[in-house]
């Protein structure tokens, strides 16, 4: 690669726009396929230790997963939860199912405690000893059939599957030191947690193998002799959901710096595979395999959202465009990778351009996988104002991110017309309407664009050399805002450049760029603010892992 | 009970907010009382018994002057957290002389910004009040305390509630490391009081819940047996 020009990193003026961030996809360096491969290449082991549940499907199991350094345990309680209790929002007090991950070997005593605490979930406690705290609820609909079809000695039918794609969805997955759990500081130096959000991909691996285990036993206790198993090859096409809203949405604005890293990491991908010169038979040959599996994908990629609907239908159509490009290309030479971007920034929309970007990665694993450590933010200590800055340093550093943001009027009502705010009720975050709802003095501190503003604004009439210390001495309502500005000097991603409280912001665009991070795939928007998403799809059950299907599990009937 | 340092941290922020303090200045409380309570400190308490004193003042009165040789305050009162700011923003100054700042209400919470300042300038620095003095090199924390200069009747200590003069210096003293460290703590045990205070100031920072509100404001259904 010595003697090729280098490929700059895309422009995050373009890349940090919620249009596109909504419509990121899975790559190599999402987190639930960093940790199979992992797994897989570190031989961890797969025990069922517990499996204690009774006839009306309530009990308890555990899981546990030895790494060659530690073990993590699945602890699932498993509920009779009547259907007219059943909610996915935050404010649910009871679920089909909770989890927690515990660090180690559980004791009985660990057992007795967790259930007195993990089924209560926010209501309960748990200790440093818990990694995760999660739960999850039936697809009511699915579960059904699958038990009954089971039970009457016949497999499901695979249209159903297809159309809901999981049995249970997880509605939290708490981990870094919510709810009395261990921060991550207590794990981030075990090599399998470096990068972001293992334990709780972790947990979510189990919890896809537990709930695989949890409708066969309820299709036994119900058929008896007459249940069949599920059929290997539809239990791997059944991925474990997730129903989020509001509560994700604000993690990629209050976390500037780590929200970077991964931003970077896959830019930084994007550019070392476009960077190279030539590409192998066998490396185009695999990205024609996964662009066809993305078409299966897209077929199976079910949404009655009109956002969802809508940009599904430009995705199939840029499929169409990129499979002709395709055929029409060579790929082998000439800096094949960047050609094929170059086009597809012209040629499809946002849907397409990330889908691009996200499968030209896939023949490199020697390029791209070895970015997953640095997704974590690995700063021992908080990020420290610098007094010392310049303010014509700091003017020039909110211009760099938020020039487009100066001049927007903040007080005219479409530009302002949201408020993010957190209920009493059960903490649950909220979108409110800044019109027609009293609760100004509640607002949280996620309209960057229009503080930015401000900030700068203040910042007139400072002399250009004078230490941004003086200005922070009588401004403290502006050191939020400077303490981002300073950030962002090292962190070319970290700021959102779109405005969060605009009449026509869609927080479903965040969720997907945090989700798409995760490894989610089949996006179903509920409303604006409310996504459906399916994780761990295809992949292999614990007992089936090995190097050979670790890691492109996620594109189905292609390589592995 | 025990908790995690992020759950003290994202308490601590809402506390603070709750209070009145910025969101920026928030962010300076939740990363010093979580920096307390990881070096062995009740951060958690020293915050408690702040932020009573904090709502409806003047943040501007209780600010520290730094044109004078003594930082002092308009109101008479330095409000650590302000004062701490400014320290790290102002770090640079320690490299000429000791800074002195006058009645610091509850200094202990201006130990986390002598570790700011250490870490920027990379020195130790030392911070000091009424014979007890506490070092540190920005990662760790070293504590002495001279005991012919406490004063037993008042009982005056790391955690008292208001500090005469405050000096902060970097200590060339020091060579080859810091001596008896405190031991580090992965959890927080703050007492009941001092939760349920600050509980109390966090939940200033949540909307009152209306049926408006829970229809339409986090888009979900209420049920989901779909």
């Amino acid at each position: 690669m010595n003697d090729q020009p280098t490929v700059p990193l895309r422009d995050p003026a373009k890349i940090m726009r919620l249009a596109r961030l909504g419509s990121l996809h899975q790559c190599r360096l999402s987190f639930m396929r960093i940790l199979t491969r992992r797994m897989a290449k570190e031989g961890w082991v797969f025990t069922r230790p517990i499996f204690q549940i009774d006839a009306k499907g309530v009990g308890h199991a555990v899981y546990t997963a030895k790494a060659p350094n530690h073990s993590y345990s699945l602890i699932a309680f498993a509920h009779d939860l009547p259907d007219r209790l059943r909610s996915d929002r935050v404010i649910a007090e009871a679920w089909d199912a909770t989890f927690t991950l515990f660090d180690g070997i559980a004791t009985a005593g660990d057992l007795e405690r967790l259930s007195n605490n993990v089924p209560l979930q926010e209501a309960g406690r748990v200790s440093g000893r818990e990694l995760s705290l999660s739960r999850a609820n039936r697809s009511v609909r699915l579960w059904s059939h699958v038990v009954e079809s089971l039970s009457e000695g016949r497999q499901p039918d695979l249209g159903m599957i297809r159309q809901v794609g999981y049995l249970m969805r997880t509605t939290a997955v708490y981990g870094s030191g919510k709810f009395g759990a261990a921060d991550r500081d207590m794990i981030a130096d075990r090599v399998e947690m470096q990068p972001p959000f293992q334990a709780e991909m972790l947990s979510v691996y189990l919890t896809r193998a537990f709930v695989c285990d949890l409708v066969q036993h309820m299709a036994s206790v119900k058929g008896g002799a007459k249940v069949v198993q599920l059929d290997p090859a539809i239990a791997r096409q059944l991925g474990i959901g997730n129903s989020t809203g509001l509560g994700m949405a604000p993690y990629i604005i209050n976390h500037p710096k780590i929200f970077n890293n991964w931003i970077l990491a896959r830019e930084t991908a994007i550019a070392r595979v476009r960077s190279c010169k030539t590409a192998s038979a066998q490396e185009v040959a695999l990205f024609h395999e996964v662009l066809e599996s993305s078409e299966l994908l897209h077929s199976n990629w079910h949404s009655t959202h009109p956002i969802q609907t809508g940009k599904l239908a430009q995705l199939g159509h840029d499929l169409s465009l990129l499979k002709s490009r395709i055929a029409s290309s060579d790929l082998t030479r000439d800096f094949p990778w960047n050609r094929l971007m170059g086009w597809a920034e012209a040629a499809l929309a946002e849907e397409g351009q990330e889908l691009v970007a996200s499968l030209i990665l896939e023949p490199y694993p020697d390029l791209v996988d070895e970015l997953a450590p640095s997704m974590a933010d690995t700063s021992p200590h908080a990020f420290a104002i610098d007094g010392t800055m310049p303010v014509s340093r700091v003017r020039h550093l909110i211009e760099q991110n938020f020039a487009w943001a100066l001049d927007i009027d903040w007080q005219a009502p479409q530009n302002c017309a949201r408020l993010w705010y957190v209920s009493q009720e059960k903490l649950e975050p909220r979108l409110g309407e800044r019109s027609e709802e009293h609760i100004g003095d509640y607002e949280q501190p996620l309209a960057i664009a229009r503080d930015q503003a401000a900030c700068y604004r203040a910042l007139d009439g400072w002399q250009a050399d004078q230490p941004i210390a003086a200005f922070l001495l009588v401004h403290p309502e502006h050191r939020h805002i400077i303490r981002r500005a300073q950030i962002s000097l090292n962190a070319p991603y970290s700021e959102i450049r779109d405005n969060t409280i605009s009449a026509d912001m869609l927080p479903i665009d965040m969720l997907r760029a945090k989700l798409a991070f995760f490894g989610a795939i089949h996006f179903d928007p509920r409303s604006d603010r409310w996504v459906r998403i399916c994780m761990y799809s295809n992949a292999p059950y614990p007992q089936d892992l090995n190097m050979s299907n670790a890691d492109r599990w996620i594109y189905p009937a292609a390589c592995r | 009970m025990s908790y995690s340092l992020n759950e003290v941290e994202a308490m601590a922020k809402k506390a603070s907010r709750g209070a009145g303090y910025h969101w920026g200045i928030a962010e300076e409380a939740a990363y010093a009382t979580r920096w307390l309570c990881a070096h062995g400190f009740d951060g958690c308490e020293a915050l408690a018994s702040l932020l009573p004193k904090s709502e409806h003042t003047d943040f501007a009165l209780r600010t520290p002057n730094l044109a004078c040789p003594v930082w002092h305050s308009r109101s008479g009162r330095i409000c650590p957290l302000l004062a701490g700011a400014a320290l790290g923003d102002y770090a640079f100054r320690l490299q000429d002389r000791a800074i002195s700042l006058a009645n610091v209400e509850h200094p202990i919470m201006l130990l986390p910004f002598a570790a700011v300042v250490a870490r920027r300038i990379c020195a130790f620095v030392t911070v000091e009040w009424d014979g007890v003095w506490t070092t540190t090199d920005g990662s760790n924390v070293s504590r002495t305390v001279i005991d012919r200069m406490i004063d037993s009747s008042t009982g005056r200590s790391l955690m008292q509630e208001i500090a005469d003069l405050v000096i902060v210096r970097i200590d060339g003293r020091i060579g080859g490391g810091l001596h008896t460290i405190v031991p580090g703590k992965s959890r927080a045990s703050p007492s009941p009081a001092a939760w349920d205070c600050l509980n109390q100031f966090a939940h200033r920072t949540y909307a009152p819940a209306t049926e408006e509100s829970r229809r339409m404001g986090a888009g979900a259904s209420a049920c989901d047996n779909d």
